[in-house]
């Protein structure tokens, strides 16, 4: 990583660390994946466009290193600095509909076939094993479902549980692999995928999507008529209005607090990091030596704290959508409830 | 900045992605891996109350055996007692009986030395009376005459030498 951050510097400004350019090249998308510990070396991944002219697909390694093909290229600096855009004949920048396979979309199917590699090893095992108890790797794995399903899952959705326990276990394997690529510095990992608001956003859409479709009448009715004194809901609709709110809260704080947590513990360890090279080039070298045993120190505590965080967070990703999901399906209440409002 | 500003490509391939990761895995493995799990909860479930059922079983069989073990040990000291009885008893009647055997034969025996006495008595006898006839004759042949007045008084002197006896 650290050898990352000195070539960077030596490409980006003779000497000269740009510490925010250098954190948002880290946590932000890229045209080609770059191989481990050589900065200039990229692996080319296919970019698919559709521009004023119709669909293009062709190698990012056309385009990474400042080149134009088929008159696209990657803008620098501008309101698309690193993305692919189309020069047109006026001179103007044109951003394409964009379906690259970016390296964080790369990333996210590794995560996937990473998810689908380990629980088809833990269902291989039932498959061949019966009954037997799975042994180390398999018994760890075994052992996150069971508490993911049989603590977590089933508690909170009770009947329920096994008409939707499959997507929120794979909410959690694919947020939890995710989250741990994301920690592994090189190739294949290393893309900040969960720190992406692309990423958060997609699944806390599709959490939303189940939780307002399989809602059940009980909880519409709870949303624009609630159970509240009338002047709460007529003429001004406030409480109507709050419920609405929360419908889209609900999904925004899923997203959010994934995106934070993850960007926020990779942004801490790259700030770390980059210490050494500000301290160095500000006090010299001696203050520089001494910073890098602290950072160093410190980064690695900080990676430490985020392999806890990637568990908890997909943890609480996965809980709270259980939660949100079994409180949309709310029965009518019982007689004794029907009683006091009349 | 581009991370607070998701991108349509990284959306639409995560959405793709998640939707083939959902389908591959409720299909082929979460309900098989539930389930699997499930059965082997309840197994393990079962097995331990058959444990306990088994323990209780063992526990209640050892006290039977013990029961049965002191039952036996009570019978086969009856037994013994029984089976000494009856041999003193056999013992007894062999004795008894044999004594009877015993005095019939010493009995008879002594009958039969009777016997066997008053016959070589009487033959002893007869003899005796030969011999002393002989000798007598020979000693008093001529003052006897009549053989039968003789022997007569012969007869009459042994009569009186064996009531002597």
């Amino acid at each position: 990583m650290a050898l990352g951050f000195i070539r960077a510097g030596h490409h980006h400004g003779d000497g000269e660390v740009n510490p925010k350019e250098i954190i948002y090249e880290h946590l932000g998308d890229a045209y080609g994946w770059e191989l481990p510990f050589c900065h200039d070396v990229r692996i080319p991944l296919p970019i698919i466009v559709k521009g004023t002219d119709g669909w293009h697909c062709f190698s990012s390694s056309r385009v990474t290193d400042g080149g134009t093909y088929a008159g696209f290229t990657i803008a620098e600096g501008g309101d698309y600095n690193g993305k692919l855009v189309q020069l047109q004949p006026d001179g103007s920048q044109y951003r394409p509909l964009d379906l690259s396979v970016t390296k964080n979309v790369a990333a996210i199917f590794v995560a996937a076939l990473l998810v689908v590699l380990m629980v088809m090893h833990v269902r291989n095992w039932y498959k061949r094993h019966g009954m037997t108890a799975p042994r180390k790797g398999t018994a760890l794995l075994e052992l996150i479902v069971d508490y993911v399903y049989t603590d977590t899952i089933r508690p909170i959705m009770g009947k329920e549980a096994p008409k939707y326990a499959p997507y929120l276990l794979t909410v959690f394997f694919f947020i939890l692999t995710m989250n741990l690529l994301g920690l592994v510095v090189i190739f294949p990992g290393g893309a900040n995928l969960t720190g992406n608001l692309a990423v958060t956003m997609t699944l806390a859409l599709i959490t939303f999507f189940i939780i307002n479709f399989t809602g059940t009448r009980e909880y519409w009715k709870e949303i624009f008529w609630p159970d509240v004194p009338m002047a709460l809901k007529c003429p001004v609709p406030m409480m109507p209005l709050i419920e609405v709110l929360g419908v889209f809260t609900k999904p925004i704080a899923l997203m959010i607090r994934l995106f934070a947590n993850m960007m926020g513990g990779h942004m801490v360890v790259l700030v770390l990091m980059l210490l050494i090279f500000i301290f160095t080039s500000m006090f010299g070298a001696v203050v520089g030596g001494v910073t890098t045993v602290f950072s160093l120190a410190f980064a690695l505590f900080m990676l430490a704290l985020d392999t806890l965080v990637s568990f908890i967070q997909a943890y609480v990703f996965t809980i709270l959508s259980a939660i949100f999901i079994s409180m949309a399906h709310v029965e009518p209440h019982g007689h004794a409830a029907e009683q006091t409002k009349e | 900045m581009e991370l607070f500003t998701p991108q349509f490509g990284l959306v639409f391939w995560m959405f793709i992605a998640f939707l083939a990761l959902y389908f591959v895995l409720a299909k082929y493995a979460w309900p098989f891996i539930i389930k699997s799990m499930e059965e082997r909860a309840d197994l393990i479930d079962k097995g331990v109350v058959y444990a306990q059922q088994a323990k209780t079983h063992l526990d209640n069989a050892r006290a039977e055996a013990d029961k049965l073990l002191g039952e036996a040990r009570q019978q086969q000291a009856e037994i013994i007692r029984d089976a000494n009885k009856m041999r003193t008893q056999i013992i007894e009647d062999a004795r008894g009986e044999a004594a009877v055997e015993a005095k019939k034969v010493s009995d008879a025996a002594l009958l039969s030395i009777d016997q066997a006495r008053k016959e070589s008595e009487k033959q002893l006898r007869a003899e005796m009376s030969e011999i002393a006839l002989q000798i007598a004759e020979k000693v008093i042949r001529k003052n006897v005459d009549n053989d039968q007045a003789q022997r007569e008084l012969v007869e009459k002197y042994l009569n009186e030498v064996e009531t002597k006896n």
